[in-house]
Formats: C-alpha cells, sequence, structure tokens
C-alpha cells in the first residue's frame, strides 16, 4: 500500500528548510492573468467552485454570496472545517483519485508547503497580487498567496473579568486564579492553533505548555470556537483563538475583549492556493482573482476582522492598528517539519 | 370403478419454464457474503500489516503499551457498565409500572419513550450542552438566577464523565424498557395470581414472582445498553474532548488524523469487535433458553397491579425520567433556533428567524446534505428491505445448503460497531477493484449493513408467521419459489415490510459513527453536518438542522403508525 | 391418469430413519390410502411424492417418469400434481375465486376457460354463492371444498390429501368422506390419501396401505385388511381386535388358556403362535353352549353400558385379558364366571 507516504518523503527530506514565502528567486514569475470575459463566460459555463476552506463559515458564505453576486451564474460551495481536517480530508480524496477542491484556503500555511512540493498546485497570479502584494506574501512560482493575515489572541468576558484583573500575558495565565476557567482550541483540528502552537512552543518553550494543562483548560477543537465559548459566557479566558473573531463579537455588542500578550501573539497566514486538477479550473481561478481584489479583501477586514496583505484596503477603526501588535514570527516550513511532534506532545499533555 | 364423467384432457401441463428462483437466491446470497466479509477481512489484514505490507503484530503491540492507548479502553470499559447500570435502575422500574399496574397514561409514556429511542445520540448530547454547560448552560444559569450563587458555581457539568454517562444513558434506556416491558407483558396473570392467592402482598409477588421471570430480559437489556455505551461515536466526541478524555471510538477516530494510521485503527479496532461478540453471545445465551418461560397450560390475560394513592407518583415519576431525554433537550434546541444567541433564553420580544434563514439560505452545504440524506434514507430503506426479506425468507424456509451461514452473516453486522464497520469500508473501497470512497455507494454499503440484523430478525419473525404450507399449496400448483414468495409469502408480510422501511429509514437519518469516515465533500450527510458545525461552535445553526432531522424521523415514525391495519410500532431490540 | 409408484423410498433425518424401503404401485385412477399412527411416515412419504423432501434412497416413479431419486428431485411445481393440506392452506389475502383459479393463472388458461371451469368446479363443489368471500369468513367445511376446488379444477394427474378432515368436527367429517370419495369417482384421478383414522381409509379407499415406523405393514384393499390381517399391530389398529398368545399344538390347532382352539390360517407347530379375534365375534354367555369347540372359561372383570352395545372385560385362566363387545341385552355382572366362544374361523393366526 502506498498511500499515505507523503509525510515520510516530507519528514526524511530536511531539505525543506526554508519558510513559506522566502523561497530563493526562481527564473521568471509567472505571469500576472487579468480577468477576461473569456474567462467569465468559462466559469459561467462551469456554473460552481468548491472552496475547501477552514475560514469560519459565516465569513466564507458572505464572500461566496459577494463573489455570487458579482459574477452571476457560477455558485460557490463552501466546505468548511478545521485546516487540519480540510488537509487530511484532500489527502484521502487525492490518493483516491477524486478531485473535487478548486480552491483551498488553509489556516496552516505548512499545508501549502506540502502541496507544493508535491505538485498538486496551479500556478496562477491574479493582477492583483501581481501588483500590489508584497513578496514575502506571494509564492514565487505564483501557487498561492497570502488571503488572509490574523493573530491568534488571549481574549476574556469582560462581564465576567475586570480590565484590571485581566491577564496580560501569556506567563499570567498560569496564575492559580484562572485554573478551570481557561478555554484553548486544539492544534489537531484548528491549522491556526497548530502554528500558534509551533510559535509558542519555540518562544516559551514546552515547559509552559506542561504549566498550563494543569490549570484544567476546557479543550475544544477550531480555533473559531473559544471566542464564541467566551460570548456564550461558558469560560471567562481563552488562551488562544482568532482575533478576528473576537472582533465580530465584539462589534456586535458581545462582551468580549482581546489581549496582545506581551511575548507576542503567534502570527496565522492563511494562503489561498488553486488546484491543477481543479474540476472547474476557470470558476476557480476567477473566484481566486476575486479573493485577493479590493472589494473581497475589504469585506474580510470589515465583516470578517481579518488583516489584509494588499496595501489598498483601510483597517477598521476602533481595532488595534497590525504595525502595533507584537507578532511572534512565523515559520511556516518548521511547522510542516515538526506537525506530527506537536501534535504528539501536545496529546500527551492534554490527554486528547 | 367404472368411470363416470370424466373431464376433458387437460389442455397443456405446466410448462418448464427458465426458473429464476436459483439464480436470484444465489445472487442475494453473494451479495451478503461480499457486504459483511470484505471490510471484516480488510480490518483483520491491517490490523496485522505494517506500513510496508508484511505481516506484524506490531501494531498491537504499540497499541497496548501506550497509555494513550489504554486509557480510553478502561474508560470506555467503566463509561458503559455505569450506562447499563443506570439505564437498567430507571428503565427496569419503568417498564414494571407500564406493563404491570394501572399507570394512568402509560401509553403516552410508552410513546414518549419511542421518542427517546427515535432521537438521534449526538444530538442529544449537543442539546445538552446547550442545558448544562457549566456556565453557559441554561440549568445553570436558572439555578444560579434561583439560588443567587456567583457565576462560578454550576449544578451541573456536563463536561464531564458523569455528563458523558448520563447523556448515554438517556438515549440507551429504550432498549432496556422495551425488553423489560415486553418480557413482562408476555407473563400471563395466572402467575402473579397463583402468588397473591397464596397470601403475597404486591411488593412479595413483585419480588418473588415477577422479578425472576423478567431478569433474563433485564440482563439481556443491560447487555445491549452496555455494547451502545461502547460503540457509541457522537456523544463521546462532543462531551469527551472539551472533559479531556478519549473513549475507544473517539480513539479510533483520532487515528484517521493526518497522518492517517489505519493499521493502528484497525487494530484497536479489534478489542471492540471481539468484545461485542463475546457480549452478543452471552445475551443470545441468556434470551435463548426458554427456561424462564411460561410452561404450557392456558393463560389469562395479566392482571393489572392497582397503584392506589401511588398512581400519580408513579405517573410523576415516569414523566421526570422523560425530561431528560426528550423535553429538555428538544426545548433547548428550540430556544437556540430562535435565540439570537444559543445561551440565552429566548423571549418573544428576541425571539428571531434568523437562524433558520441562514442554515436554508445562506449555508451553502445545507442542500446537499439534506438532498443525500433523503437519497441515502429511501435507498438503504429499500434495499435494505429487499435484501432482508430475501435472506429471512431463505433463512427460514431453509431453501438453500448454507442457509446457516446465511443468518449468522445477516446478524453479524451487530457485531461490528459503526466506527469500525466504516474503518473497514474505508480501507475496502479505497483500493482496486472497487474505489467506491467519494461517492454515495459507500455509504450506502455501510448503512445497509449497519441496518441488516434488525430488518432481518423482524422480517424473520414475521415470516415464520406465515404457515409454509400456504407457500407449499403454490408451488405444487405450479409456482417456482420465486413467484410463491411474490405472490403468497410478501403481500402477507407487507404490514412488516412497511414498519421494516421506516425503521431502517429513520436509522439511516440518524446514523454518524460511519458516515463520518466516509464522507466527502460532495457525499455530506445532515448529520455529518451538524458534527462539523459543532466543531466550530455553530450552535444554533446545529439546532435548526437537528429539529429539522427531528421532524423528518417523527413524520415517518407517525405516518407509520397511521397506515390501516398496522397499530403502533413495536420497539424492537436492535 | 397414470399410475404412481414407489420403489424402495427411504428418507433419513440425521440418523433416523423415517421412511423405509417402502414399495408400493397404485394404479392409473386408483385411490390409495396411507393410513398408520402418528410418526409413521405416511406425512413424509407424501411429501416425497409431491416432491417438498427429496429421498435418501429409492425412486418414484409418475407413469414411465421417474421424477424423485437420490440423485435428482424434480421440484414441486413441475409435478403436476395437486395436494390437500391439513391446513388447507388457504390464502386469506385472496378470494375463493382467486385462490381456486390460482392454478389456472399459473398455466396461462384463457379468460374464457378459467371462467368456464370455475363454474363447473364450484358448482361440483357447491361454492357457488361464496365465490367472492375470503377464506377468513368460510366456516372448516367450506374451507375444505375451496381447497378441494383448487386442487381438481387443474385436473392434476395425481392427488394428495394430507390429512384433510382432521380439523372438521364428527358430523361433518363423516359427510366429507363420502364427498371426497364422489369427487374421485368424478374425476378419476390417481390418489394418495394420508389418514390415522381407519373409518376414514375403509370409506374411501380403493387401497389401504397401512404404515408402521416407516414401513408398510400391509397393503390390500379393505375386506384384505379387515378379514385377514398378517401381523399384530394391523390386527390392533383395523377394527378392534384381541391379540392372545397361545402354543401352536398343530397347523390348525393352537393351545390358549389351556383350551386347544381350532384356528384360521397356517400355525408352526410347537412355535408360539398370536391368534387376533375381534372384540364383536366372541360370544359371551353364562350357560356353556351345546357346542363343544373352541370354549374358554372366563371371569368378568368389567363391564360397561354404552347404549348401543355393551362393552366387557373379562380375564381367563391364564391372566390374558379379552375384550368383548355385545348387544346391550345381554348384561352380565362383574365377578360373574362366563363361556367365551370363539369360532374357528374368527380365530386367525398372525403371520408377524
Amino acid at each position: 500500500m502506498t498511500k499515505f507516504t507523503r509525510r515520510d518523503v516530507l519528514k526524511s527530506s530536511a531539505a525543506a528548510a526554508f519558510t513559506t514565502f522566502a523561497s530563493p528567486i526562481r527564473a521568471a514569475a509567472p505571469e500576472a492573468t487579468a480577468v477576461t470575459p473569456a474567462l467569465i463566460e468559462a466559469a459561467k459555463k462551469e456554473g460552481k467552485v468548491v472552496y475547501y476552506t477552514s475560514i469560519d463559515l459565516p465569513l466564507a458564505e458572505k464572500i461566496a454570496k459577494s463573489f455570487e453576486a458579482k459574477y452571476p451564474g457560477v455558485a460557490v460551495r463552501v466546505e468548511r472545517s478545521g485546516a487540519e481536517r480540510v488537509f487530511q480530508r484532500i489527502g484521502q480524496e487525492y490518493t483516491s483519485k477524486i478531485y473535487a477542491v478548486d480552491v483551498v484556503n488553509s489556516s496552516d500555511a505548512a499545508h501549502f508547503v506540502v502541496w507544493k512540493r508535491d505538485g498538486l498546485l496551479a500556478p496562477y497570479v491574479s493582477e492583483d497580487v501581481a501588483k500590489f502584494y508584497p513578496a514575502e506574501h506571494k509564492d514565487a512560482d505564483g501557487q498561492f498567496a497570502s488571503f488572509r493575515i490574523w493573530v491568534s489572541i488571549i481574549a476574556y468576558n469582560s462581564s465576567q473579568v475586570k480590565a484590571e484583573d485581566a491577564p496580560k500575558s501569556f506567563a499570567d495565565l498560569l496564575d492559580p486564579k484562572w485554573a478551570g476557567k481557561l478555554v484553548k482550541a486544539h492544534p489537531g483540528y484548528s491549522g491556526t492553533i497548530m502554528t500558534a502552537t509551533y510559535q509558542m512552543s519555540r518562544d516559551l518553550g514546552w515547559e509552559y505548555f506542561e504549566k498550563l494543562a494543569k490549570q484544567r483548560v476546557m479543550q475544544v477543537q477550531s480555533s473559531a470556537d473559544p471566542p464564541k465559548k467566551l460570548a456564550l459566557g461558558e469560560r471567562a479566558v481563552m488562551v488562544d483563538g482568532n482575533e478576528y473573531n473576537i472582533f465580530q463579537l465584539k462589534e456586535s455588542g458581545q462582551p468580549v475583549e482581546p489581549v496582545y500578550a506581551k511575548e507576542g501573539s503567534p502570527l496565522i497566514i492563511g494562503p489561498n492556493g488553486v488546484f491543477k486538477n481543479a474540476p472547474n479550473p476557470n470558476a476557480a481561478r476567477l473566484f481566486q482573482s476575486y479573493c485577493f481584489s479590493p472589494e473581497c479583501q475589504q469585506l474580510i477586514i470589515d465583516v470578517g476582522g481579518l488583516r489584509s496583505a494588499h496595501p489598498q484596503v483601510k483597517e477598521k477603526v476602533g481595532r488595534m492598528p497590525f504595525k502595533d501588535i507584537k507578532t511572534m514570527k512565523d515559520d511556516a516550513a518548521a511547522v510542516e517539519k515538526l506537525g506530527d511532534d506537536i501534535k504528539a506532545r501536545y496529546t500527551q499533555l492534554f490527554k486528547v | 370403478m367404472t368411470a363416470t364423467q370424466t373431464m376433458p384432457l387437460r389442455e397443456g401441463a405446466v410448462r418448464r419454464r427458465f426458473d429464476a428462483t436459483q439464480p436470484i437466491f444465489y445472487g442475494f446470497a453473494a451479495i451478503l457474503c461480499v457486504l459483511i466479509v470484505l471490510p471484516v477481512y480488510w480490518l483483520f489484514y491491517y490490523s496485522v500489516s505494517d506500513k510496508s505490507g508484511h505481516f506484524t503484530l506490531g501494531n498491537f503491540g504499540r497499541l497496548f503499551s501506550d497509555p494513550t492507548f489504554i486509557d480510553p479502553l478502561i474508560t470506555t470499559f467503566i463509561l458503559s457498565v455505569s450506562t447499563g447500570l443506570i439505564c437498567c435502575v430507571v428503565a427496569a422500574p419503568m417498564g414494571w409500572l407500564v406493563a404491570r399496574t394501572d399507570l394512568p397514561g402509560s401509553r403516552l409514556v410508552r410513546h414518549l419513550v419511542t421518542a427517546s429511542f427515535v432521537t438521534p445520540p449526538f444530538l442529544g448530547a449537543i442539546a445538552w450542552e446547550l442545558l448544562a454547560a457549566p456556565n453557559s448552560g441554561l440549568l445553570n444559569k436558572f439555578y444560579r438566577v434561583v439560588t443567587g450563587a456567583p457565576q462560578d458555581e454550576h449544578l451541573f457539568n456536563i463536561y464531564s464523565f458523569p455528563g458523558l454517562a448520563f447523556v448515554i444513558a438517556c438515549y440507551t434506556f429504550p432498549y432496556v424498557f422495551v425488553l423489560v416491558a415486553n418480557a413482562l407483558d408476555r407473563i400471563p396473570g395466572d402467575l402473579e395470581d397463583a402468588s397473591s392467592i397464596l397470601g403475597g402482598k404486591t411488593w412479595a409477588t413483585a419480588r418473588r414472582v415477577t422479578i425472576p421471570l423478567v431478569l433474563p430480559a433485564l440482563l439481556a437489556g443491560a447487555l445491549v445498553a452496555f455494547l451502545q455505551a461502547m460503540t457509541l461515536f457522537g456523544s463521546p466526541a462532543i462531551l469527551a474532548l472539551p472533559a479531556g478524555f478519549h473513549t475507544m471510538t473517539t480513539k479510533i477516530w483520532s487515528m484517521f488524523q493526518y497522518p492517517p494510521k489505519p493499521e493502528l485503527a484497525a487494530a484497536a479496532s479489534l478489542p471492540l469487535l471481539v468484545l461485542t461478540v463475546i457480549l452478543l453471545r452471552a445475551e443470545h445465551m441468556i434470551l435463548g433458553r426458554r427456561g424462564y418461560s411460561v410452561i404450557g397450560g392456558k393463560s389469562g390475560e395479566p392482571r393489572l397491579i392497582k397503584l392506589g394513592r401511588w398512581r400519580w407518583p408513579a405517573l410523576g415519576l415516569c414523566f421526570v425520567v422523560l425530561l431528560n431525554p426528550i423535553v429538555l433537550p428538544y426545548g433547548a434546541l428550540l430556544n437556540a433556533a430562535l435565540s439570537p444567541v444559543a445561551s440565552q433564553p429566548v423571549t418573544f420580544a428576541t425571539m428571531t428567524l434568523y437562524n433558520i434563514h441562514w442554515v436554508f439560505f445562506e449555508l451553502s452545504t445545507t442542500k446537499i446534505a439534506v438532498w443525500n440524506t433523503i437519497v441515502l434514507g429511501f435507498g438503504t430503506a429499500t434495499i435494505g428491505t429487499v435484501l432482508a426479506v430475501v435472506i429471512a425468507y431463505l433463512v427460514t424456509r431453509r431453501v438453500m445448503r448454507g442457509y446457516r451461514v446465511l443468518a449468522f452473516l445477516a446478524t453479524a453486522p451487530v457485531a461490528i460497531p459503526g466506527i469500525v464497520l466504516g474503518v473497514g469500508l474505508f480501507l475496502t473501497y479505497t483500493q482496486p477493484p472497487f474505489v467506491l470512497y467519494g461517492t454515495l455507494w459507500i455509504l450506502l454499503i455501510a448503512f445497509v449493513t449497519l441496518s441488516l440484523p434488525s430488518a432481518y430478525q423482524q422480517l424473520q419473525s414475521a415470516v415464520r408467521v406465515v404457515h409454509p404450507e400456504l407457500e407449499d399449496a403454490s408451488r405444487i400448483l405450479g409456482a417456482t419459489r420465486l413467484r410463491a414468495l411474490w405472490q403468497v409469502t410478501a403481500p402477507l408480510l407487507r404490514t412488516s415490510v412497511i414498519a421494516t422501511w421506516c425503521f431502517i429509514f429513520v436509522g439511516t437519518i440518524r446514523e454518524l459513527s460511519a458516515a463520518i469516515m466516509l464522507f466527502t465533500s460532495e457525499t455530506k450527510v445532515i448529520s455529518v453536518l451538524i458534527f462539523d458545525l459543532n466543531e466550530s461552535g455553530d450552535l444554533a445553526a446545529i439546532s435548526v438542522l437537528g429539529i429539522m432531522m427531528l421532524i423528518i424521523t417523527f413524520a415517518v415514525v407517525i405516518a407509520i403508525n397511521r397506515i390501516p391495519g398496522f397499530g403502533s410500532l413495536r420497539l424492537r431490540n436492535s | 391418469m397414470a399410475s404412481v409408484e414407489l420403489r424402495g423410498l427411504t428418507k433419513f433425518y440425521g440418523p433416523l430413519k423415517v421412511v423405509d424401503n417402502v414399495s408400493l404401485r397404485i394404479e392409473p385412477g386408483k385411490l390409495v390410502c396411507l393410513l398408520g399412527p402418528s410418526g409413521c411416515g405416511k406425512t413424509t412419504t407424501l411429501r416425497l411424492i409431491a416432491g417438498f423432501v427429496e429421498p435418501s434412497d429409492g425412486e418414484i416413479a409418475v407413469g414411465d417418469r421417474v421424477i424423485s431419486s437420490a440423485r435428482r428431485t424434480l421440484p414441486p411445481e413441475q409435478r403436476n400434481m395437486s395436494m390437500i393440506f391439513q391446513s388447507y392452506a388457504l390464502w386469506p389475502h385472496m378470494t375463493v375465486t382467486e385462490n381456486v383459479i390460482y392454478g389456472l393463472r399459473i398455466r396461462k388458461a384463457a379468460a374464457d376457460v378459467i371462467a368456464k371451469k370455475l363454474e363447473t368446479i364450484l358448482t361440483t363443489t357447491q361454492l357457488g354463492k361464496f365465490a367472492d368471500r375470503y377464506p377468513g369468513e368460510l366456516s372448516g367445511g367450506q374451507q375444505q371444498r375451496v381447497a378441494l376446488a383448487r386442487a381438481l379444477i387443474v385436473e392434476p394427474e395425481t392427488l394428495l390429501l394430507d390429512e384433510p378432515l382432521s380439523n372438521l368436527d364428527a358430523n361433518l367429517r363423516e359427510e366429507m368422506r363420502f364427498e371426497i370419495r364422489r369427487l374421485h369417482d368424478v374425476f378419476q384421478c390417481t390418489t394418495v390419501y394420508v389418514t390415522h383414522d381407519q373409518s376414514e381409509a375403509m370409506t374411501t379407499a380403493d387401497l389401504i396401505a397401512v404404515m408402521n415406523g416407516g414401513r408398510i405393514e400391509q397393503a390390500g384393499s379393505p375386506e384384505d385388511i379387515y378379514d385377514r390381517p398378517r401381523s399384530e399391530f394391523v390386527a390392533r389398529f383395523i377394527g378392534n381386535s384381541n391379540v392372545i398368545q397361545g402354543r401352536a399344538l398343530d397347523t390348525r390347532t393352537v393351545e390358549f388358556a389351556g383350551v386347544p382352539l381350532r384356528v384360521t390360517g397356517e400355525a408352526k407347530a410347537g412355535a408360539p403362535t398370536p391368534l387376533s379375534v375381534r372384540q364383536h365375534e366372541i360370544t359371551l354367555s353364562k350357560a356353556k353352549p351345546q357346542d363343544g369347540g373352541n370354549l374358554v372359561p372366563a371371569t368378568v372383570t368389567r363391564q360397561i353400558f354404552l347404549g348401543g352395545n355393551r362393552d366387557y372385560l373379562v380375564q381367563v385362566a391364564d391372566g390374558t385379558q379379552l375384550r368383548i363387545i355385545t348387544s346391550p341385552a345381554l348384561n352380565i355382572a362383574q365377578g360373574e364366571q362366563v363361556w367365551l366362544h370363539l369360532p374357528p374361523d374368527k380365530c386367525r393366526v398372525l403371520v408377524e
């Protein structure tokens, strides 16, 4: 049986020590492709595009709807689950030669390292990406680009915790007074948390997690869940979770407040890519173009609470400006190499 | 003897037509074999292979020396025992009250137990999250309001081992209830009359006569409850993870996380399989021996024991029990569906239809999930019923040499937990020659396989009731077996066939443990969609979908009851 | 019509030999009765003829066609036979008409032919006004006749009846006995009739085969069986017999209870010999009769008045008890000494 040997291959190739985007400059970057009426027609003929993503579901559906509004006749089918499950699913499907996915977005940038190496992605550079996106946010071979950016933050429920008492750093969370009051998500399900866990373990050491495990933390799966649990009032403080969910909740009147840890907040990058074997290739490319347009990027900021690499979009007032946030450094290649290890150690510590 | 009047020479004796009986019957038998044998074979194969395909027992070694595997094993065992005990303690008295006493509203109680039976356990688990999550649960909020307790205190914590046992018991106790109530129904009143004539009061009679007679059914029920608890996937996946522990089923599922370790998953599945087989043998031995049944003579109708002034308290007790699987959870789901924030009780002012709108018009997977579920429901019910009828016929009438093997195969899947079957089917159908993964077919196969045992058992009892001479009479007049089956037996089985169809339909809609292994984005079903939504905490959407699922289920169940000449759905041990 | 012949028919169920080397020839158009107690193998033999059971050994032939043998058995639907079952086996979901014409429908007879034959048979079996009723609405006797109609309308070569009258009450049974014989005379099918009731056998059969323990003990006409029983079993089963044990003095004389009896049949000198004498053929008297031969003294041990006759139980010198049926006028009290006269032509030597 030669299934699932990808990881084996990857494990043994130690040469994979480059970050997602800082690859050596290749011969010629692929040409930017404009959105032409021909492309739109072809996409309409195909009629649909299948988008595997770990983006928060309401946001994903909003993106889908606004795309459909702009290009009527092309429907978007959103398949949402945790990034790790998306990756597993795609792996399972491709091994059985099932080509169902057109465009993928993952909150675990390491996935794109794998897919690129396996030659599964199609080189496609939209005009926006070519013109506006900085080099560190797009693949040199044009196979993917940063669709969304955010951080994993600490947050608290302001009706349960007073601002003065709120934790200010990860170290604060180890205080016994927070025992039984914390919620966090799981790197085995969430790409965001996988990346965050890597960065935190690198910067704070695994001893931090050992101590955290003793705090009777409520374990959930998706990085979108801790903010929701805060809003429900189920727990008082979240250890990790999506900043953008906190923005959405706060801006709709829920009593949640973000905290940007003193040690730095893990930086998460979620690229978008088109598959070579996409069943609806033209629709896929049209959608990919749309994703990087100022329209869509503004949407993900306004509605999604995300950050964008597109220089033409405006941040929302009331949120911490991105440049003011101290972030940890991302390293997708390392995540990809250490992923199994991280999951195993985490499971050992947190018992699930 | 002189011939007086002879009829004119008959025109045409029975012509020898091509008899399709044998090929069709052998075809069905072959399908059955393929359905069951293949996944089990691959399961065994994988469990004793390593990554390069060589034979090894290393998988078992790895598993049993790994504490993250032993712990779930122990946890599952304790969980199943606890659930079995809770079910017996709750269901046995209720069964006695309903079957042997003049409890008012006993029919209503039976209906409500049926309702617990058809509620998907994972939906119940989610609903109980809404009710009993330590901080946001509605019940805890109510408690805090009433007692003025501080924010941190809670009465119930559903994210705990007792919480999980409680939820599983809620939806497993109907099995014990049905077995006990049916057994009590069948004990004729004479036996208890004999005791009271000799001076035994109500309690003494119950203790000395009734209970010993019903003990086998109770034990069998406890075994079934144990089995169910051991093999459930949805509820543990929803409640155990936040509580911080794994059960066997969630552990097996986690082995398919990237990178998948199918060998380990297969090896971990085998203990479950073996244990299930052992327990089923035990149940069969307990129930199979008719030693406890009534011997001979003409029996009287069971005489109902008068409860006197205990009537209404007893009914109250029953309703308190039934609050847990039905009233409270359904209420919580309804609340979450209509409320802007799932943890807030909804009022007329805050009520909103946004959630419903969102699920049906903005969630892009809804349509396809609903469509798939309905297609699979109809397909599985139809194919499963036909398969079960033919196999039941073949076995009961002993049509072919290996009929005992057929009977074994038809009931074998009951020994395969849903998730184990999912693993086996995944391994079977993701490789040549049959690559069915990614199609609805693999789900169809899984659902048919899982529903076959109870369908077969129901139909087998029905076929037994049809006198074989009715078919013989048809055959001697020239009909082939197949024709006799079609023209004589099948019409007489009509009500059982319809009941079985509905039963399979309902079971398919709520199946999760096999579906979670086998679905892809194109072949998602409602149960998987709900599970996915729980992963991201979208409780409102879950509630809307869950209520829709319940509506479909109850519509079908009520429809069966309305079919003229049929009567109420008899709960079967499945 | 064709003959039916059983040659060395044997059937094992596991180690149990249920039918043991049965050979019988039934002439065309004749009615043969298989008579015997329950468990003697008569029903199994019938089901072998019908084809529901396959023989372990031996064969069955209809005319010159072998239809059952250990190697190959024709299935019931291809034998052109009809059968009446003990339970009648009327299909409850079909009307009387539908039940009756079922066989014709299978033979694909034309609609007008079916109508005509239906009318004829319903008249013959006096079921005219029940044509549209359901079996559940009919009495036992009427159901019986529907079964007959259904079996006869297809004009089978062979008709099989499996204890058809055992579910009827006594009066109806008598009536239906004659009815079956009458219908047989009309249709002249080769018929095999299984029963345990000797009066049924005597009324309806051309040939009686008495079965016991899977074998045919004796086959012959009713007079044959009655007047010349060859074994103790047959003697006891047909007619009410006393079987007494004596010792043969010569071929015509058997000593019993000290009295030499002249007997009919061949006795073997010196051997212990069983004799059968019918219960109503022994004469009972208080005074010793003039005629000197075959007189045995006895004591009355029991006497019962049955209305139409009296039932005596007497005991002779060597302890043997005999049962005697006399006219009701003869009234001898218990304990009285009597003389039994056993007429020589009624004392039959039993061969087995």
